[in-house]
């Protein structure tokens, strides 16, 4: 197997997420298009890892997008930058 | 379901149907026991509120909010029946307490029960919420005689977690074993029967041979009976099941037709119907937890699609189509709303499945805003031939037709691109929390 011909999968892609008052996200928006509001909240979790060398921070939500989609929205702790994310 | 019970009530709740030629089954049994916990939901509900015993009350239908379901022994003291509407209700008895019925919790009960009757017999047949009918066929090498096999019964009952009634020292229904009524016998009806003439937290055991003898007494109420067939059986002087079976069976038939025939036989104690068990089919269930509760019902119905759709693309349904439906609704409050679709040509077509769904949303919407949605899929028909085929062998038949007809393809677009434009999914850390190291995208060339 060569190595350089590896390609990433589920690469992470930024967005701007509006939340509430407690921190959950209220409308995603991507680069392009327009936002688009959550309809529901499914699990949370937070992951920590690589402490040891570029320390990872997030906080996870699970969500259903107006029109259905379900994805997987973390917020980087250490940069403040939300990424979205297939489940 | 508020109608279909107060007949039950008063004519007694057996339905099952006579079997003359039945092909043979393994989960088939001749001798059965009928366990009968009368008004299930009711007791459901003095469970989680005690102080339902000492007061009338009554469960509304989850159909129509306004007519009342199940009605406790103190309300019908009043003068209150099952059918009767809330202010009907309400006038007779000032002090009646209405409760929302609650179907998933009422289920769940009711599935402990038939869990724990199945660690006694492996035949169980549900009839109605509440009623069950085991098969005790072979059961007399593990625990004996009939009272053995009953107590078996009632033990497991009290182990299951059951509950039902209310647990307080002042009630006379202290354990769910006292509320549940127990009959064993020849065929189902006659176990119906026993069950029905039992005391609470009792059993009656009609020996073999002495179906005829035990019937006879019996009123005609515990025979499936309509309404019109009771009055004319009345009018024409007969109370008991014996006086029916006195009665040439030709001329019960040539009054009644073939109902009349069933009638007579089942009053006669010559109709053995025989307890069928059925193969428990691993349920596939999809849910939605809402963040806020939904209340509009076009959400609720598209929530609805997407489940469906989920439920169908697990592995376990392929192959396989849905024959029964359930979708359930966790409502603000702790309610709950429960619906079930059984489809006449089973389905693995989304909007198909949906549509009787649909209907009854339409129809009875739940009474609250829903914070939790899931479907299930409780029931299968096998698909297609061909799909049945693509289940069973999915991995081994079509593995070689698959990489020969990929390698040419692949050929032919490297041909024409110059490059192969086609990967291959591999693992790099299918253990790492983060998702995009687990898996990498490689060239794939055959």
């Amino acid at each position: 197997m060569k190595t350089d011909r590896l390609r990433t999968i589920n690469t992470p892609q930024r967005v701007e997420v509006e939340v509430d008052a407690n921190g959950m996200p209220l409308i995603v928006k991507r680069e392009s298009g327009n936002g688009k509001r959550v309809e529901a909240v499914g699990e949370m979790w937070r992951i920590d890892d690589e402490w040891w060398r570029d320390p990872i921070a997030r906080r996870c939500y699970e969500v259903v997008l107006d029109g259905g989609g379900r994805v997987v929205l973390y917020e980087d702790l250490i940069s403040g930058e939300w990424f979205v994310q297939k489940p | 379901m508020g109608t279909g019970l107060a007949i039950g009530a008063i004519f007694g709740i057996y339905s099952g149907p006579i079997e003359t030629a039945m092909p043979r089954n393994h989960l088939a049994s001749t001798t059965a026991a009928c366990c009968w916990i009368p008004l299930f939901a009711l007791r459901c509900e003095e469970a989680r509120r005690p102080e339902l015993t000492s007061q009338p009350s009554a469960l509304l239908a989850s159909d129509t909010a306004r007519r009342l379901w199940q009605v406790s022994p103190l309300a019908r003291r009043a003068g209150v029946k099952p059918g009767m509407t809330v202010s009907q209700a309400i006038g007779l008895c000032h002090s009646l307490r209405l409760c929302e019925p609650d179907p998933v919790h009422y289920d769940e009960q009711f599935a402990r029960l038939l869990a724990a009757l199945s660690e006694v017999s492996p035949v169980v047949e549900p009839a109605e919420l509440g009623g069950a009918y085991v098969g005790t066929d072979g059961l007399g090498g593990l625990y004996g005689e009939p009272e053995g096999i009953v107590e078996e019964m009632q033990l497991r009952i009290v182990d299951c977690g059951l509950r039902i009634g209310n647990t307080g020292v002042e009630s006379t229904i202290r354990n769910p074993q006292s509320a549940i009524r127990v009959g064993w016998g020849l065929g189902k009806f006659v176990a119906w029967v026993a069950a029905s003439r039992a005391q609470p937290g009792g059993a009656v055991i009609v020996r073999p041979g002495d179906e005829a003898q035990f019937l006879s007494a019996q009123p005609l109420a515990v025979l499936p009976l309509d309404s019109d067939t009771h009055r004319r059986l009345r009018q024409l002087g007969l109370k008991t099941l014996g006086q029916l079976a006195a009665l040439p069976e030709e001329a019960v038939v040539s009054q009644f037709g073939g109902a009349g025939r069933r009638l007579w036989r089942l009053a006669a104690g010559v109709a053995v119907e025989r307890v069928v068990g059925r193969e428990t089919p691993e349920p596939i269930v999809a849910a939605i937890t809402f963040f806020s509760p939904v209340a509009e019902r076009e959400l609720l119905a598209r929530a609805l699609d997407q489940l469906l759709e989920r439920a169908l693309k697990h592995p376990r349904r392929i192959g396989w189509r849905v024959q029964v439906v359930r979708v359930r609704a966790e409502l603000e409050h702790g309610a709950s709303w429960l619906v079930e679709a059984i489809l006449k040509d089973p389905s693995a077509d989304r909007d198909r499945i949906a549509a009787p769904l649909r209907t009854r949303l339409e129809q009875a919407p739940p009474t609250g805003a829903v914070e939790r949605l899931a479907v299930e899929f409780t029931a299968f028909a096998p698909g297609a031939a061909d799909l049945q085929l693509f289940a069973r062998d999915a991995s081994a038949a079509a593995r070689a037709d698959r990489r020969r007809a990929l390698r040419t393809a692949a050929r032919e677009i490297k041909l024409r691109l110059k490059r192969s434009l086609l990967y291959h999914v591999i693992e790099v850390q299918p253990w790492s929390r983060l998702p995009e190291r687990r898996y990498a995208l490689i060239d794939y060339e055959p």
